[in-house]
């Protein structure tokens, strides 16, 4: 055998996947999901907000299977279930003798409870597997192209609002003094975490959303000194992680692909977390 | 390859951000003509559902007059600092900051606190956080990367140079105070309120913040709460929040008004 063949053979569990169509979608929807959500994460990682997007993420379950049920789009019923725990939270937490937490936990509990509820309506769980759990390999073109369209608004509005967001997360106390709104800003940042959240349900699931928020962030904390590294170097795991995630998928059957791309991400993280220098 | 992906990445940047609008953060602000402060009939209290820290406080402050601001522990003046940064409401009375009523948004008016309640741990450099200052001058969709001349000069005035690009969660509570200080000097700040500003200092500290606030500049009014007899010395105008009234002890004119 040649060296040329014998790299070919090698390289054949790398190349092989890439030959289906389905995977250079899925392949390209982790890519655009996991920018986008690591670049969120950031935020959510260093504002202390894993909670909510963690509520975010999972209350878009009932958007989803009731949009389903009226032959509705389930992107439309997930983003207007995600905005519906933002704004029922925030509401909540406005209350006197409600804390911002308990608020978020009684949003989280009350929309995943109705999903399941609507779950039970459609009379056939399996359907609901892929939402729950991730289906990757399922992206269609248009589901690519909304998480592309998705991708491309909230990494620019990331972009447009980077200064506000970052004093507002780092100083809340200067960005008011300055008239840089903080509350609004928190309210747009909840609302581009919906808007993420819907875009990589896909990907990992309902259940598994916030893991792509917090865990590549998470590891760029450790890793970057400045709010752009940090986002840099969550992109780049959450990229790698979600690629690893697939191939690991694919190979290996018995993962699902949502599995697959949060325990590959969490992998660097583990390691970031033993070996990263203390800062 | 870096410095050419970093320009191609940096014309990016510019073309977004070009096609969106600048909006101010605030309401354009005119010079002031009057005093830096003026307040009538004022209370206050630290949190909306408290009690009242003081009530009936009026005062006028004329621009570049430092004043201090006594009492005892808990006497509210931390509170009458907060409302007149706009950062607490006041429950009843006026008062004019710059000329204008507090909580529009205040482009020359920085304020320190005893703790600054910065979030923990976020990845922001001293020279980060004294460029923060330049935002003041800009607004919304506004890029502001226009040079560091002004942040390199309030670095090298409050003798922090060298640590320009330590994590600031790494500085010590006396360089982060000057680092503070350095911003609200990029903010071109009119109005400097400062809370027990001395607390977390060192002698070495302290004295860079004394050069600071005795060579600055003739337009800079400002207002510091403190327990120090000597920081009431050094003032030209001292006050004294006292069971809930404000009373003058000592004029700008020199005139001693304790026994008055």
């Amino acid at each position: 055998m040649t060296a040329t063949a014998m790299t070919t053979a090698m390289l054949e569990p790398l190349l092989a996947p890439l030959r289906e169509e389905f995977f250079l979608r899925a392949l390209a929807a982790v890519i655009l999901g996991g920018v986008t959500c690591a670049s969120l994460g950031a935020y959510v990682v260093l504002r202390r907000m894993a909670f909510v997007s963690t509520a975010l993420t999972h209350s878009i379950l009932p958007g989803i299977v009731g949009a389903l049920l009226l032959g509705l789009s389930p992107y439309a019923g997930a983003l207007a279930a995600a905005l519906l725990t933002a704004g029922g939270t925030a509401w909540l937490a406005s209350r006197r003798g409600t804390s911002e937490d308990s608020a978020i936990g009684v949003m989280l509990s009350v929309m995943f409870a109705a999903g399941i509820a609507l779950m039970q309506q459609a009379r056939s769980w399996r359907d609901f597997g892929g939402l729950l759990f991730g289906s990757v390999v399922s992206v269609g073109p248009e589901d690519l192209l909304v998480i592309g369209l998705t991708a491309a608004g909230v990494l620019l509005s990331l972009r447009a609002l980077h200064k506000e967001l970052e004093l507002a997360s780092f100083d809340e106390e200067y960005a008011r003094l300055l008239g840089a709104r903080p509350g609004l800003l928190r309210a747009v940042l909840l609302a581009l975490v919906a808007l993420g959240a819907v875009a990589c349900v896909r990907l990992v699931g309902a259940l598994l959303t916030t893991a792509l928020f917090v865990i590549p962030a998470a590891t760029g904390v450790l890793l970057g000194r400045t709010l752009a590294r940090v986002m840099a170097w969550g992109a780049a795991v959450a990229v790698l992680g979600g690629i690893a995630g697939l191939y690991l998928s694919y190979h290996v059957p018995s993962v699902p692909s949502g599995a697959g791309i949060v325990l590959c991400c969490a992998l660097p993280y583990l390691l970031a977390r033993l070996f990263a220098p203390r800062r | 390859m870096n410095a050419r992906l970093a320009q191609a990445w940096s014309g990016l940047h510019g073309s977004i951000l070009g096609l969106l609008p600048t909006i101010p953060y605030a309401p354009p602000e005119t010079a002031t003509t009057g005093p830096a402060l003026r307040a009538e009939g004022l209370a206050a209290a630290a949190r909306p559902d408290g009690p009242v820290a003081f009530t009936d406080v009026a005062f006028e402050i004329p621009t570049g007059c430092r004043t201090a601001l006594v009492g005892p522990n808990g006497s509210g003046k931390s509170t009458l600092l907060r409302v007149i940064a706009g950062l607490t409401p006041a429950r009843a009375g006026r008062i004019e900051v710059l000329g204008r009523p507090p909580g529009l948004g205040r482009r020359r008016v920085a304020y320190l606190a005893q703790r600054p309640a910065l979030t923990p741990d976020f990845p922001v450099t001293l020279r980060r956080l004294v460029q923060m200052g330049k935002y003041a001058h800009h607004g919304w969709f506004d890029e502001c990367d226009h040079g560091d001349a002004d942040v390199d000069q309030a670095l090298r005035l409050l003798e922090l140079t060298g640590l320009a690009d330590r994590p600031v969660h790494a500085l010590s509570g006396g360089q982060l105070q000057r680092g503070l200080l350095a911003r609200a000097t990029v903010q071109r700040a009119e109005l400097l309120l400062l809370d027990e500003p001395y607390a977390a200092l060192d002698a070495a500290s302290r004295a860079i913040v004394e050069r600071f606030l005795d060579e600055r500049p003739a337009g800079l009014t400002v207002v510091m709460a403190t327990h120090d007899p000597a920081d009431a010395r050094r003032s030209d105008r001292v006050l004294e929040l006292r069971d809930g009234r404000l009373r003058l002890l000592h004029d700008c004119d020199g005139h001693d008004h304790r026994h008055a």
